[in-house]
């Protein structure tokens, strides 16, 4: 099943082209089910679970096509686990194509005498939003992005695929918006949305760090110089041989952690995976240009797409190096 | 953490159950304070002694063919007594690796049924066999051995010199690679043969490592006589027959070792808290970045395994699988070793049979280059996997020495 899905996606992200604007991938996702993947049957869904939205998220990075599939998947998993009333119809509002953005990066949002304050960062598409889905341990919501309070300030983004918005709430009611949970439920909540974003942005930067990888060696076997294919000299092939290996580490990490989700720390194992595919998608995204000479640098070519994702890539969830801390506070126990 | 999820079926989980209660009651306890500072010999005894035990419970032999003691069982069963053995930090037996894989493999795959007969009990009953393929001048080109097999009659005459032939002071027999023939091309012409290593002419040097131990060996052949019955496969299909000798662990030992570094992880802890530097975010960071490799590492090997169960293996994945392990180790001891500090200079006793991770990080970190040069060099597989499986072109093959 994640198999076809896989290529069901990867047949129709090529036919719209590499670094696809969000006009044509947005309503080609809805059209095509994309947000159901991980939705349980019951609830209209195909529920293949994060595996299947990862499949998804492989695709999209192979590509690194614009729509906001990440934001909105994360606001599908966070109205289904929520024990909201009207859950069904958000759950038909959001399939329907409504979009409501989230974070990429850091959210730290409070709660004041029922407004929210503070601040979400790498927010996508924001402007095409009517609500924001903020997740802190203190509350999950979806709050309303056009009302008193809100500040929504465009972030021009080296990775043109990706249109970024800071989001500052000063006092923001919450009227008009959704709470999905508070307390000891939204520390829950937020940690299994925390567990997705690693988890899709590994996916991601593997499927990139694949595709761009292909397009190097493809064209190194194409290039002669010296009277022979650039893929003949052994100095090149043994960097590609190394890529290869590290990518296959990545994605060998990120399925085999997939596999086990329900009976590992989920957390950690989330955040292994993300900053190992971000590292290995920005070694081979720094590799890919050096071997394919000046035409990488120049706008003509698909390699800069792939570069500027990786680099912000790495910088997404909780950024470089906070990853590694982490991860290393797991296995020294504090 | 588990070191598997939901992937094993009942059946597995019960085998589970069983090797790891097995290795609780039987591992040799303290078997690395034990082996630190003492002479070979003691190494060798443990070596039998804890061979014996596990030939008795039928875990030595799990890959044989049914019949044998424990034999039959699937790869993914080996795969759990593996794992277990790996988890329980139990010795590794280096000293019947070559006997209980690649003898008994390629007996079982390309021995006639008198050459099983023959020699298949004495592997059981605690002969050790070496390798001998490695020469002076044929290292990564195996296929350029010069050691001469010459037919006389009903045997061959055999003159030359092994190297690197890992435990050959031990060994009471020698897989032999040798010369019988032209070399054109340069993979033909070989004889594959079961050479007795107390005949008349063999000559055996232990050499001295890096580390203090002397784990292989130089291995000189004067005129030694090798009966034509104890040759397998025809005379010139050597190569053939050696393809079958280097694959004969399957990727089981690479899973082994992968999850012996994963179980390694909390050393760090305590090199770091040796050092007083539990709080050194430098080292931290690295650590992190390592931990998720070591991860990478396991899922590698582990799902190559998998692949190979499920019969899809592709050219090139056992390269990827072979680099990731030597290229997260050499990191594994690199950060070690620098966590260490002065301290990890001092030279400490030397622990046989050890494995690449016993916290004396100095001492790891040169026995971690035992993988990246040893079972084809990081770059013969970057090679492999460059040519083999991306399709980048070979160099012409025109220059000649
Ligand atoms: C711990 C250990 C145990 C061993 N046990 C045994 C044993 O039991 N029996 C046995 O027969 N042998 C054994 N070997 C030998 C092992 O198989 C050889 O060391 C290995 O094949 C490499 O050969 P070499 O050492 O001659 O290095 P060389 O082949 O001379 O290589 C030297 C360097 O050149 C590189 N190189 C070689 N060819 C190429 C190429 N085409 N392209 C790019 N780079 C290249 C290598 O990677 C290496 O870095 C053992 C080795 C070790 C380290």
């Amino acid at each position: 099943m994640i198999e076809e899905l896989k290529d069901a996606a990867h047949r129709a992200l090529t036919d719209a082209g590499v670094g696809a604007s969000e006009d044509k991938t947005w309503p080609l996702l809805v059209e095509l089910g994309w947000l159901l993947v991980a939705l349980p049957e019951d609830l209209g869904g195909i529920e293949q679970g994060l595996p299947g939205a990862c499949a998804i998220y492989g695709e999209l990075g192979r590509s690194v096509a614009a729509a906001p599939y990440l934001p909105a998947m994360l606001a599908m998993e966070a109205v289904t686990q929520s024990g909201i009333e009207d859950r069904d119809s958000w759950i038909e509002r959001l399939s329907g194509g409504e979009y409501v953005a989230a974070p990429l990066a850091r959210c730290s949002v409070r709660v004041k005498g029922g407004a929210l304050s503070g601040a979400a960062s790498a927010v996508q598409a924001a402007d095409t939003a009517e609500h924001l889905l903020v997740f802190s341990d203190e509350i999950v919501a979806m709050a309303p992005l056009k009302t008193k309070g809100v500040e929504i300030v465009p972030r021009i983004t080296w990775d043109e695929t990706r249109r970024l918005f800071d989001v500052r709430l000063d006092g923001a009611a919450l009227d008009g918006g959704v709470v999905l949970a508070e307390g000891d439920a939204a520390r829950a909540l937020s940690r299994r949305l925390t567990v997705h974003r690693d988890f899709a942005l590994a996916a991601e930067s593997v499927g990139a760090a694949n595709a761009m990888f292909e397009m190097t060696v493809e064209y190194l076997k194409t290039r002669k110089q010296y009277g022979r294919p650039l893929a003949m000299f052994q100095a090149l092939k043994h960097r590609c041989a190394d890529l290869k290996m590290q990518i296959s580490a990545a994605e060998a990490l990120l399925q085999d952690s997939l596999d086990k989700l329900d009976t590992e720390d989920a957390l950690t194992m989330g955040r292994m995976a993300k900053q190992l595919a971000a590292a290995t998608y920005f070694t081979v995204a720094e590799e890919a240009v050096q071997l394919h000479g000046g035409i990488a640098v120049t706008k003509e070519h698909a390699c800069h797409l792939y570069l500027k994702r990786a680099l912000l890539n790495q910088h997404l969830g909780e950024g470089v190096d906070r990853y590694e801390l982490d991860i290393a506070a797991s296995v020294l126990g504090a | 953490m588990q070191t598997n999820g939901s992937a094993d079926s009942e059946a597995l989980s019960a085998l589970r159950g069983e090797v790891r209660a097995w290795l609780k009651e039987n591992m040799p306890t303290g078997w690395r304070e034990a082996m630190t500072g003492v002479e070979q010999e003691a190494f060798v005894a443990l070596q039998r002694d804890w061979f014996g035990k596990l030939v008795g419970a039928g875990y030595a032999t799990p890959h044989w063919p049914a019949g044998w003691p424990g034999g039959g069982r699937s790869l993914a069963e080996q795969k759990v007594i593996y794992e277990e053995v790996a988890r329980a930090d139990a010795p590794r037996l280096i000293m019947y690796f070559v006997a209980l894989y690649h003898a008994a493999c390629t007996l079982i795959e390309c021995g006639s049924q008198e050459q099983k007969d023959k020699y298949l009990p004495g592997i059981l009953k605690g002969e050790v066999w070496c390798q001998g393929f490695s020469e002076p001048n044929a290292g990564s080109d195996l296929a350029s051995l010069r050691t001469r097999a010459e037919l006389k009659g009903d045997r061959y005459v055999i003159n030359g010199q092994k190297i690197w032939s890992t435990m050959a002071q031990y060994a009471d027999r020698c897989l032999l690679l040798a010369r019988s023939g032209p070399s054109d091309p340069p993979q033909g012409g070989l004889v594959y043969l079961l050479a007795d290593m107390r005949a008349k002419g063999v000559t055996v040097r232990p050499i001295h490592q890096i580390t203090g131990d002397d784990e292989f060996c130089e291995v000189f052949f004067d005129d030694v006589e090798v009966p034509v019955e104890d040759r397998i496969g025809e005379d010139g299909a050597g190569w053939a027959v050696a393809q079958t000798t280097l694959a004969s662990e399957r990727g089981l030992t690479l899973v082994e070792l992968s999850l012996r570094m994963r179980y390694a992880l909390p050393r760090f802890r305590d090199v770091m808290q040796a050092q007083g530097r539990l709080d050194d975010p430098i080292l931290r960071r690295d650590l992190g970045a390592l931990t998720a490799k070591v991860h990478a590492a396991c899922a590698v090997a582990d799902r190559y395994l998998l692949k190979r169960i499920a019969g899809d293996e592709q050219v090139g994945d056992a390269s990827i699988v072979k680099l990731c392990y030597s290229r997260t180790l050499r990191d594994f001891v690199s950060l070690g070793q620098r966590m260490a500090g002065l301290e990890g200079q001092y030279d400490v006793a030397f622990m046989r049979g050890a494995t690449q991770e016993t916290g004396h990080w100095a001492l790891d970190f040169m026995n971690s280059y035992n993988w990246t040069i040893a079972g084809g060099s990081d770059e013969v597989q970057r090679n492999i996997l460059s040519e083999r499986m991306l399709g980048m072109p070979r160099e012409p093959k025109a220059w000649r020495l």
